[in-house]
């Protein structure tokens, strides 16, 4: 770690900042239906109440590794789900999920 | 998104590779179906399993499915096993391949087997098989109804009470490829091959089947049609095994490929994965 990597500049993104880039990254990924009214918060499911499809979540997994980077492996993250599990996944679940992963014991 | 230009059509690829820094054991292709299917079915399934185990993984969504582009027309077998073999030339994939494909999937998989056999090392097929007369006239019937369904509100609205929403917006989606595509008349008026092409594909062939699919009364004509093939049965299963047991179709898989030349590692390498599959007690 070099000096210029200040502390404060590399402090992991909290859960409600999390929430936030995920719910932009959902407008992205459902471009042509887009969120309408939809709200996003911890609790609300992927496919349930936003209407993505599986296809979409592999979308939305690409644009969290461009976002944070290689430590942030979708497909990993659901290897061990079954893929009803998958479907119902909340974004809360995914969430915690990436702000688990950028915390600096996760770095190597 | 990675997205691969196959001659005009924007084709929309996915890789997961091995991440222990080493080179990949061995490649592999896996190829969806039609209407419902996308390269997700794969990579909420087996591809990370393989990942893991060290095999190179390649995924795109067939022309008109999931975020490849969706031309109005092209949809008969040839085009799709054109894209599959423009793909590894754009790719660079020079060394031989193993395909697995879930039903149609299957038939692209055979259907590069034919047409570039020194580059295919194996095809495992779930419920599939290759292009025929009688293939071709079983899926003209089933596009069409599929084609008068799926744009039915009440039936639509069927699935998701039966299904769940998830399965019914995949309806709805293959409503709209069907309605804005020639796929449905494509298809069925696909080049089929001739009985002595198929005979001529000498690649080994594992042939998956669910016991509850019609599909499975042909496993004994595959077998003796093709050089190298064998079946499995996969006790009460349908059509969908590859989203209803991906537990069996990874398992299947690794040891499919440990048993072909590749040298499988991570957790999947020591695990003595033959027995496990036998004590589901498959065929």
């Amino acid at each position: 770690m070099t000096i210029s990597e200040h502390p404060t500049g590399l402090r992991p993104p909290t859960e409600p900042e999390v929430l936030a880039e995920l719910a932009g990254m959902l407008t992205v990924v459902l471009d042509d239906c887009g969120l309408g009214d939809a709200e996003v918060t911890m609790q609300t499911r992927f496919t349930e109440d936003l209407g993505l499809e599986s296809i979409d979540l592999v979308t939305l997994a690409g644009q969290l590794r461009e976002r944070w980077g290689d430590r942030i492996n979708f497909a990993e993250f659901v290897a061990g789900m079954e893929l009803d599990e998958i479907i119902g996944l909340t974004v809360g679940r995914l969430v915690e999920y990436v702000v688990d992963r950028l915390q600096p014991g996760e770095r190597a | 998104m990675t997205f691969v230009d196959l001659d005009g059509l924007r084709c929309h690829v996915q890789r997961l590779g091995p991440q222990d820094g080493r080179p990949p054991a061995a490649t592999a292709v896996l190829l969806h179906g039609l209407l419902t299917d996308s390269l997700a079915s794969f990579y909420f399934t087996l591809a990370p399993a393989l990942a893991a185990a060290g095999v190179e993984v390649l995924m795109y969504d067939q022309r008109g499915h999931g975020r490849t582009a969706r031309p109005p027309a092209g949809y008969r077998l040839e085009q799709f096993v054109g894209d599959l073999e423009r793909l590894l030339d754009r790719l660079a994939v020079t060394d031989r391949v193993h395909l697995v494909g879930n039903s149609f999937g299957g038939t692209v998989a055979f259907g590069l087997a034919s047409r570039r056999p020194s580059q295919v090392a194996c095809i495992l097929a779930i419920e599939s098989e290759p292009a025929s007369p009688g293939w071709a006239g079983k899926l003209d019937g089933i596009l069409r109804r599929s084609e008068q369904h799926l744009r039915d509100e009440d039936t639509l609205a069927w699935v998701a009470t039966q299904r769940g929403a998830h399965t019914a917006r995949l309806a709805r989606s293959a409503g709209a490829l069907l309605a804005g595509t020639s796929l449905a008349r494509d298809i069925p008026a696909s080049r089929l091959p001739a009985e002595a092409e198929l005979r001529a594909i000498h690649c080994p062939v594992l042939a998956v089947y669910g016991s509850e699919s019609d599909l499975a009364d042909q496993a004994a004509w595959l077998d003796a049609l093709l050089p190298d093939c064998r079946s499995v049965v996969v006790p009460g299963q349908e059509h969908s095994i590859l989203i209803e047991a991906p537990d069996v179709v990874r398992e299947l898989t690794l040891s499919w490929f440990a048993g072909h030349g590749v040298a499988l590692r991570g957790p999947q390498a020591g695990r003595r994965l033959q027995p496990a599959v036998a004590k589901r007690s498959l065929v």
